[in-house]
């Protein structure tokens, strides 16, 4: 089997090598058989897919079989493994989750080369920028990482296992959503960069690749969430992000991908920010690589160090080659990137965009300061220092209400130019609403002089209601023109404004998601905590609730061993539930685990842990956390899924109007 | 290890047999013409004056900024809109003289 | 800003323990209590799990609990902050505090991000404000501009196009 895996991995290699020199010798050397070149290179390309799929797919049955005489698998699974987390091993580790990597992007690459009619010049230059990236993966593959090495020696019985943490069932998720973000990211990139080196004509590969660039960053907000959301379930310090050197690398191309993602619309509806937007395509492409490496080489130390090794030198260069490549392109045809148009006013939806951008951009760069600080630090001043959560909550809380305040005023700005007076106008309700919010989370005692982080919950709340009141009223507005040209009802209106344009209207939906994110992340101050050795009945009492431990125990299995307690929960005097912390011992990879147990509420989520046994007593230390508002982060992550969602609908005619024959009794050339 | 090698002596000759054999014509899009390089032209400017009409509706704009903002747009459009009643104009007549000519195909 | 001016944070500090010892005592946060919190989260554990010291939760964890025991021994014996901060630094190296310190080339960690924003801020005014000077631009694409008869023609049929 192992033969056959590694085989396609060297087959694949070649197919992609194949795909790239073809597919760029056709291209550059048009003339009688170009075009049948050209086609090999299409359809080496298409193979490559199939070929990288077999070596995964052997890799998967491997996992299946137990076949342990595969050092990566007898890393990562062992025969008690439950058959989800075998499946899963082929992103839980680095030599497996390359070939994850390579296989999503030859999967990308497959669609893309069977819709290559569509522009096949094009889609041409796009598939070879495709193999050229491809052939490093598969570089990697072959030579520093192979996931087919075999184990040394005698054959093991059973295998070291899965680490603990990655037990967790949004573990066999996590991973490919956010895989699917990074790797998507490469198609927009290479319709970008091949546009570019052709020259070619108008934004069209924008309109191509439009749904593409959506449809990877919602994979890719859904990878980050999840990844938060896994910790929160998880890791059992009852938080959900913590500014981790891994988070935030896949927090960068996030960032620069919601930036691409704004300022491509100018250059599609404008002609403007056209090399910007070829940086900003190029950025969240390489911050992409960079995040894998970042999690794959374990350069900086991080709860994600599952695995390490010495693909870095591969990585870098790498990296300083992609950065090498499209600086020279950039350069020598930037030319082709010259703005067609001005900039009419400071006040307009086009100015919106630029702010837009430079917050999103100084919050990327925040990030990547701090996460590498630590290396500078190291080389300037000898030592490391810690870069941690109160860093990045001091600098980028106020980048993201600043961001907030944007979304929430951007909406109300015309293409182009808007008035003053129509701008205040259209302000004044959604702001008089967020003041009135601010005023009653004061009267509800949040006090923004006690303390800066009740100041930044009060400033977050007031602008989350900002922009969905903005929102609302846009939907509202936009309602009442369709409304009076068709004679419908508002609410048949603002679906028919919907379908108008999918894309604007789906985007204020996810600006309303993350509007509701927001509220959930300003709870975090109000957090609670305490932690308490219980016996046979003991009490606790932290916010509303009141814990009483009934009994606690333990067991075994074959995977692992556990002990747990029974903790019931009341409310006032009423019993609402029972939760059971755990602790787990695995017996494969001799690991530990907490496992958290959460009760979630619209209000608050009540967060058990398991901390651990008193060895005197023999009673468990149980910690209890009190969030509120956690639950809206995942309601708000759903909202900004739907929206993008929506927004790939496909736009509906426009609105008919009833008068046309007025307008074509206007006699051509009445003007002279 | 003979199947292993069986195996991949057919997964290589499928694969060869995919990329290389190609029988008969191509069928590849066409190339990109000026007449289609100005339709996507026409949409987006179109697009905008749909988006502008809208939004003075929507009372976001005075009818001054409107207007001038309007006419700018209706100018690019009709430069483009000119160009390809030409190109039409033009494609038309050439294929009439081809027809006249002849069939050629 | 909280860094670089400690002895603002002292006071303020002093102000909100005032406030919760006398105001909102109700929350159930001691001032002690409190003052143990924060500083808490100023540290991070030292197992290598690289999580904020009262955060950890490692499981058999040798540090955290005896860095929690250091630094409620250390605020028993009236230490201020910043005492009972550099203790920590002096035992278990710079690493230990959780944001880099307000001195030294540390302040660069801080400035950085602000100093981009200024710098960022700046270059989108002078760019906002050079691109609404520029130049009326030629027709993109190489389109000429029509006039005269044929530009109200195709004017009216772009306006019949698009109602809205």
């Amino acid at each position: 089997m192992s033969q056959i895996g590694s085989f396609a991995l060297l087959l694949a290699l070649a197919l992609s090598t194949y795909s790239f020199l073809a597919g760029i010798l056709a291209l550059a050397r048009p003339g009688p058989g170009s075009e049948r070149l050209g086609e090999t290179a299409r359809r080496a390309g298409i193979a490559t897919f199939a070929v990288v799929f077999l070596a995964a797919f052997i890799l998967v049955i491997s996992a299946f079989q137990d076949n342990f005489s595969i050092a990566y698998i007898f890393h990562h699974s062992n025969r008690d493994l439950p058959a989800p987390y075998k499946f899963a091993t082929l992103w839980s580790g680095q030599e497996g989750s390359l070939p994850f990597w390579s296989l999503l992007l030859s999967a990308y690459g497959l669609v893309l080369r069977l819709r290559h009619k569509t522009d096949a010049r094009l889609f041409a230059y796009a598939s070879a920028i495709i193999a050229a990236v491809q052939i490093f993966f598969l570089l990697l593959l072959n030579f520093a990482a192979h996931p087919f090495a075999l184990m040394q020696g005698e054959l093991p019985a059973d295998g070291a296992g899965l680490n603990p943490l990655l037990q967790y069932p949004e573990m066999v998720i996590h991973p490919p959503m956010l895989y699917l973000g990074y790797v998507g990211f490469t198609v927009p990139f290479a319709f970008a960069l091949g546009a570019l080196i052709m020259r070619y004509p108008g934004e069209k590969w924008i309109h191509i690749t439009r749904r593409w660039t959506m449809v990877t960053w919602a994979f890719l907000t859904c990878g980050v969430f999840l990844g938060a959301h896994w910790a929160y379930s998880v890791l059992g310090w009852g938080g959900y992000w913590g500014w981790d050197p891994v988070e935030n690398a896949s927090l960068m191309p996030w960032l620069t991908g919601t930036a691409f993602l704004h300022s491509v619309m100018m250059q599609e509806k404008r002609g403007m920010l056209k090399m910007w937007n070829m940086w900003l395509i190029f950025a969240t492409f390489w911050l992409a690589i960079l995040g894998t490496f970042l999690t794959r080489s374990g350069i900086i130390s991080s709860v994600h160090a599952f695995a390490q090794s010495s693909i870095g030198g591969w990585f870098k260069w790498f990296l300083v080659l992609t950065l090498v490549t499209f600086t020279f392109f950039f350069f020598k045809n930037k030319s082709h990137l010259r703005s067609e148009h001005k900039l009419e006013s400071l006040i307009s939806r086009e100015s919106s965009f630029l702010f837009n951008n430079l917050l999103l951009l100084l919050a990327c760069f925040t990030v990547l300061w701090g996460t590498w600080f630590p290396l500078i630090s190291e080389y300037v001043q000898g030592n490391k220092v810690t870069v941690g959560p109160p860093f990045y909550n001091n600098v980028a809380i106020p980048v993201a209400l600043l961001l907030l305040l944007l979304t929430a005023v951007g909406p109300l700005l015309a293409w182009r130019k808007t008035s003053v007076e129509s701008l205040k106008r259209n302000f004044m309700w959604p702001a008089l609403g967020a003041i009135a919010v601010g005023i009653l989370m004061m009267v509800f005692g949040v006090r923004p002089w006690k303390d800066i982080s009740y100041f930044y919950a009060l400033m977050a709340a007031m602008l989350a209601a900002l922009v969905g009141l903005t929102v609302t009223s846009e939907f509202i507005r936009g309602g009442r023109v369709i409304a009076r040209h068709t004679g419908q009802n508002l609410l048949a209106s603002m679906v028919h404004l919907f379908h108008r344009n999918t894309r604007r209207y789906g985007g204020y939906i996810v600006h309303f998601g993350v509007a509701v994110v927001i509220i959930g992340i300003l709870g975090t101050p109000f957090n609670q905590d305490k932690e308490k050795e219980m016996g046979f009945g003991d009490k606790m009492t932290i916010g509303p609730y009141t814990l009483v431990c009934e009994s606690y125990t333990q067991d075994d299995n074959p995977n692992y061993s556990n002990e747990w307690a029974i903790i019931s929960v009341f409310r006032g005097d009423r019993k609402i539930e029972t939760m059971y912390p755990e602790r787990r011992f695995y017996k494969a990879s001799q690991q530990p685990q907490t496992l958290p147990r959460i009760r979630s509420s619209y209000k608050e989520d009540l967060y058990l842990t398991y901390e651990g046994v008193n060895e005197a007593t023999g009673r468990p230390i149980i910690k209890a956390h009190l969030n509120p508002l956690v639950m809206w982060i995942w309601v708000g992550v759903l909202i900004m899924i739907g929206g993008t969602v929506l927004a790939l609908i496909p736009n509906a005619a426009p609105v008919r109007v009833t008068a046309p024959a007025r307008i074509q009794a206007a006699p051509v050339g009445a003007g002279d | 290890m003979t199947v292993a090698t069986l195996t991949c002596a057919m997964v290589m000759l499928c694969v060869l047999f995919y990329v290389f054999y190609l029988p008969g014509r191509l069928h590849l899009g066409p190339e990109k013409t000026r007449l289609a390089y100005l339709q996507e032209r026409k949409e987006a400017i179109y697009e905008n004056l749909r988006d502008l009409n809208f939004e003075h509706q929507a009372g976001k704009l005075p009818d001054q900024d409107y207007q001038s903002l309007k006419s700018s747009l209706e100018e690019e459009a009709a430069g483009v809109l000119a160009e390809m009643a030409q190109l039409e104009r033009a494609g038309a007549a050439a294929v009439f003289s081809n027809r006249r000519k002849g069939a050629r195909v | 800003m909280k860094m670089t001016d400690t002895n603002a944070t002292f006071r303020r500090s002093l102000h909100v323990a005032l406030l919760c010892l006398t105001v909102f005592a109700f929350l159930g946060a001691s001032d002690e209590g409190a003052r143990f919190n924060r500083l808490g989260h100023r540290l991070m554990c030292v197992c290598s799990c690289n999580q904020i010291l009262l955060e950890c939760n490692h499981v058999g964890c040798t540090y955290s609990d005896r860095m929690r025991g250091e630094l409620m021994a250390g605020l028993d014996r009236g230490e201020n902050d910043d005492l009972t901060l550099q203790d920590f630094v002096q035992k278990y190296g710079p690493t230990v505090l959780a944001a880099p310190t307000g001195t030294g080339f540390n302040r660069v960690a801080w400035i950085m991000p602000f100093l981009a924003l200024v710098l960022g801020l700046l270059t989108t005014i002078f760019i906002v404000r050079a691109w609404r000077k520029r130049p009326a631009l030629a027709a993109p694409g190489g389109v000429l501009p029509v006039s005269g008869a044929e530009l109200e023609h195709f004017r009216t049929q772009a306006r019949k196009d698009t109602q809205i």
